[in-house]
């Protein structure tokens, strides 16, 4: 039930919330282009730290945590380009540009992380799973400062970043009307709660793989 | 099924080393119009051209949509001839594929860039009757 919530008023905020007048109503997909994006990064960097926190401790919870965050991240990358394509249809007039380099190094973030959630499947023995996947959680996490920079290392169809640019965190102001820019942060403070209690589930089914690895008699009894 | 974990690692390996070739390919995917004085086309060589729409200079010619475009220093005129994304108006940014021929360019496929602002229609809250435009 707590994970409903937030995501009812996640979706509500952004039917409601206002929206840029040159774009129209579709610019609203900014509520959840942008948040989805932004917890998918916070998914992998949590997946990233967990990982190397199993790698040197190998405690299981930590390997739970990751895969968790991982799988939340997925989520919240399918969604981000499937919001930011149909917004691409609305405002460039095409769903997906091949020669846009955040577009694509987004969809390659994507491929990754499905891999490192096909890695939890190639090893029966989970303890070994779990240091293969610890692997993929470490380096795939270097992706996520090559996307944010892309817009700027590479002369793009995709918009600049509003708020997290130099001239905004500078001056202190967003090129954002002041209503779009709450509504905005609203919604990303809502993700970020839909993410903790996905992430929550996600973490409890692989405690109970773990559980079921370690204590195979227990399972048994059952 | 230690196999299984190579291919996959071989997997992403290959897919960042794509990544990077495809990115450092497309380090320019548009040309500014000041910029086509200083490249080297051959003729009826395709090229992908960015600029803001001039004020004004929309217009209607024989089934071909005709405007200009500048980066602020050069202007181009363009002859286009494809679908045209709802956005399109004046002063905003398009970037438009197609070839240069004597400073004219013909393009027939557009896509429009929106910048990186957004101001609602009052600055204060949603409005129900402005929902439908």
């Amino acid at each position: 039930m707590m994970l409903y919530g937030p995501l009812a008023a996640w979706l509500a905020v952004s039917f409601f919330g206002p929206y840029d007048v040159t774009q129209g109503i579709y610019s609203k997909l900014l509520y959840i282009h942008v948040p989805t994006v932004w917890v998918a990064y916070l998914g992998y960097t949590l997946t990233f730290i967990y990982s190397v926190f199993y790698f040197f401790t190998k405690k299981q919870k930590y390997d739970s945590l990751a895969v968790a965050n991982a799988k939340s991240g997925v989520i919240f990358t399918i969604v981000t380009l499937l919001a930011g394509s149909f917004w691409g249809k609305q405002t460039w007039g095409t769903w997906w540009v091949w020669g846009d380099a955040r577009l694509n190094l987004t969809a390659i973030l994507l491929l990754v992380y499905l891999g490192y959630i096909a890695s939890r499947q190639f090893n029966k023995d989970l303890a070994k799973t779990a240091k293969n996947s610890s692997f993929i959680g470490i380096f795939g996490v270097i992706q996520i400062p090559i996307l944010h920079f892309s817009v700027i290392w590479w002369r793009s169809v995709h918009q600049q970043a509003s708020i997290l640019s130099q001239e905004t965190v500078a001056s202190g102001d967003a090129p954002m009307s002041v209503d779009i820019l709450t509504t905005l942060l609203i919604s990303v403070l809502l993700v970020t709660l839909v993410h903790i209690f996905l992430s929550k589930r996600f973490r409890i089914s692989n405690d109970i793989l773990w559980d079921n690895y370690l204590n195979p008699k227990s399972r048994a009894k059952i | 099924m230690k196999k299984n974990f190579i291919i996959v690692l071989l997997g992403i390996g290959l897919i960042i080393y794509a990544s990077t070739i495809i990115a450092s390919r497309n380090t320019i995917y548009y040309y500014t119009t000041s910029e086509t004085e200083n490249i080297e086309i051959t003729t009826n060589e395709r090229i992908k051209l960015g600029g803001f729409v001039v004020e004004d200079s929309v217009s209607q010619e024989d089934g071909f949509t005709v405007f200009t475009i500048t980066d602020g220093n050069k202007d181009i005129e363009i002859v286009f001839d494809g679908f045209i994304p709802e956005l399109f108006q004046e002063n905003m940014g398009v970037i438009l594929d197609g070839v240069l021929d004597n400073d004219i360019f013909f393009a027939d496929d557009m896509l429009v860039k929106h910048d990186n602002e957004y101001v609602s229609s009052d600055g204060e809250t949603y409005d129900v009757k402005s929902y439908s435009k």
